[in-house]
């Protein structure tokens, strides 16, 4: 499988580089910029993720106490009920939150296959400058005519790099 | 007043362009070599660190006899140490977290050297319950776990939630922080030109690429974690002020201190990423980052928790008065006149009074005089806490039980290693972590150029 990875100086001028290969080029693509698109919407799993771990969380949380409370180890005090649901919340909140955070990073871990610490398209000199201020696009292909396609639909914009590299 | 004639200063110098930018703020953390300054810095923080690990050693083997607490004072240093540490933190997640969601421009180039600062704080808050068990090797029982004893955990105990918050807070600060790190980690990873630097900065990134789906997860995943963390660090504050709430003893029985405890935190917070950032972007030569729009804010910000202490303390008396409970007004009279009477007035001084220098925006661009008010601050939260722990509970309700408190040597030793360990938790991350976060720098430009 090739890939073909071309550079662009900024957000706009990848944006049309993305129209053009998308409206020519039947083949993954995929991009690679310092910063998030603005014209890329932050639509994502993760928040789900994240809201049901917490109220998984919490309302584990608050099961567990009262279990504890009323029918592992009930404990008169002064009459008072044994299910006191208020003296819950403090708990059931604070360890909500902690299991929608960790969800929330472990879930980002997953969710984009990390930790994926090399992948052929490092081997590209140029590619070091998609985390300081170029804007990538990566195509990987295993039909050469696609590949060609993509080559001179990306040359044709003129980018400041294009490179091939192993797939 | 005087706003016409001093122009408002821009969140970043407009002359910066990304690279340049990038390359500035990464060139920090790959020099071969430290600072002088940085070394001169670091080997008296981790002396000190030293003086903590030694503290606790001789902790764990002679007791907590070797601390100044006894009865009727049997809260001391460890918990007046706990709580204004866990405040010290708070500083750094309300600007992380809260002005993230509020989208202020001007966090952007604070809010790693402020949740930088809330990691270590906490770090040094926790570790103090633990000590102050008095056989800590058993803090396991804290777990509701199955159990031989078949004993539970006390639920409806505000220790106990506090627990629970703090260990939450932790665990949360250093995940939201790392993932907040992972585009600067990669970015060092690509930047660095040496083999070990790319190694250690390349295992950080976990191989973050900045791919499309990588950045739509990590914005979404960001955002909603900001939006846990907000309302997580206001809980911890109410719980640390549950924990003296909920006792009966005499100057803390009293409704209004959840609230009071998170003003405070937030006092003493603002104050350290001040008393940090002053020194720190001159140091690292970071003016076009952190200007002076950033120093006048935090300012401000410090003006604005100092007038919600100053209410808390007002309606402290007020309600001292305005309740008819004879050993209340017993301790505040101690409070205001006796043997502590010093710690109360100075705390009155360095929180509430000097900060109202603060309304004069000349003074609030004199940059020496900002950083004495932050320490100022730093100080008096301190002795506000000495207040809450030790004059309290030195005048119980039964006058046969009152006593006096002292700290001992070890006491200050091991508050010393806190500050140690602390600063040298900092400088260390001040090495090797970009202390502007690089990646929002980037849309900052953007949107300057746009």
């Amino acid at each position: 499988m090739t890939g073909l990875l071309a550079a662009f100086p900024s957000e706009q001028t990848l944006q049309s580089a993305l129209a053009a290969l998308r409206k020519e080029v039947l083949a993954p693509i995929e991009t690679h910029t310092p910063q998030p698109l603005e014209a890329d919407p932050p639509r994502s799993v993760l928040p789900l993720v994240i809201l049901l771990a917490g109220l998984l969380g919490a309302f584990g949380t608050f099961a567990l106490e009262a279990y504890a409370t009323t029918a592992s180890y009930p404990f008169d005090i002064g009459r008072r009920p044994y299910f006191s649901w208020p003296a819950y919340v403090p708990m059931a909140f604070e360890m909500g939150a902690l299991a929608a955070v960790a969800a929330g990073f472990f879930g980002f871990l997953i969710a984009n296959r990390l930790p994926h610490l090399y992948d052929p398209i490092d081997e590209s000199p140029a590619f070091r400058r998609a985390s300081r201020d170029a804007f990538f696009v990566a195509v990987r292909t295993k039909d050469p005519q696609q590949a060609a396609r993509a080559r001179a639909v990306l040359e044709a914009l003129s980018p400041i790099s294009l490179e091939e590299f192993l797939a | 007043m005087s706003t016409t004639q001093l122009p408002m200063q821009p969140v970043v110098d407009p002359a910066e362009s990304p690279g340049a930018m990038t390359d500035r703020i990464a060139a920090i953390v790959l020099r071969e070599r430290a600072y002088l300054w940085w070394w001169l810095l670091m080997i008296p923080s981790a002396t000190l660190a030293g003086v903590m690990v030694v503290s606790i050693l001789w902790l764990f083997y002679a007791g907590i006899g070797i601390w100044g607490i006894d009865w009727p004072v049997v809260w001391g240093f460890a918990i007046i140490n706990y709580v204004w540490w866990i405040g010290i933190a708070s500083g750094g997640t309300f600007i992380s977290a809260l002005f993230f969601l509020v989208r202020v421009e001007w966090r952007t180039s604070l809010n790693r050297l402020a949740e930088s600062m809330t990691l270590f704080a906490a770090a040094c808050a926790g570790i103090y319950p633990i000590l102050h068990l008095g056989r800590p090797w058993f803090f396991y029982w804290l777990f509701p776990y199955p159990n031989t004893m078949t004993l539970w955990p006390q639920f409806r105990s505000p220790l106990f939630w506090d627990f629970c918050a703090i260990l939450a807070y932790v665990v949360s600060s250093i995940l939201f922080w790392y993932l907040g790190a992972i585009p600067d980690f990669a970015t060092m990873r690509d930047t660095s030109v040496r083999r070990r630097p790319q190694l250690f900065y390349g295992v950080l990134a976990l191989g973050f690429r900045g791919s499309g789906r990588e950045w739509r997860n990590f914005r979404a995943a960001y955002a909603v974690l900001a939006a846990i963390m907000a309302p997580m660090v206001c809980s911890v504050h109410s719980i640390v002020g549950l924990d003296f709430a909920a006792a009966q003893t005499t100057g803390w029985h009293s409704t209004q201190f959840p609230p009071f405890f998170v003003f405070g935190a937030v006092l003493s917070g603002f104050g350290m990423v001040l008393f940090l950032a002053l020194p720190l972007r001159r140091l690292l030569r970071l003016e076009a980052f952190i200007t002076g729009r950033h120093l006048e804010v935090l300012a401000r910000l410090l003006l604005v928790s100092s007038l919600c202490v100053i209410y808390a303390y007002m309606m402290d008396a007020f309600s001292t008065y305005y309740g008819a409970e004879p050993a209340e007004k017993i301790f505040f009279h101690e409070r205001v006149t006796g043997l502590y009477a010093g710690v109360y007035w100075s705390t009155l001084l360095l929180n509430c009074v000097l900060p109202q220098l603060l309304w004069w925006r000349r003074l609030r661009l004199n940059q020496a005089l900002v950083w004495l008010i932050s320490s100022g601050v730093i100080v008096g939260m301190w002795l506000e806490r000495y207040g809450i722990v030790v004059v309290s509970l030195h005048r119980p309700k039964l006058p046969s039980a009152w006593g006096n408190f002292t700290a001992s040597i070890w006491d200050w030793a091991l508050f010393a290693g806190t500050v140690g360990f602390f600063f040298a938790g900092l400088l260390v991350v001040v090495r090797l972590v970009p202390i502007i976060s690089i990646f929002e720098m980037r849309e900052i430009l953007r949107k300057r150029q746009a």
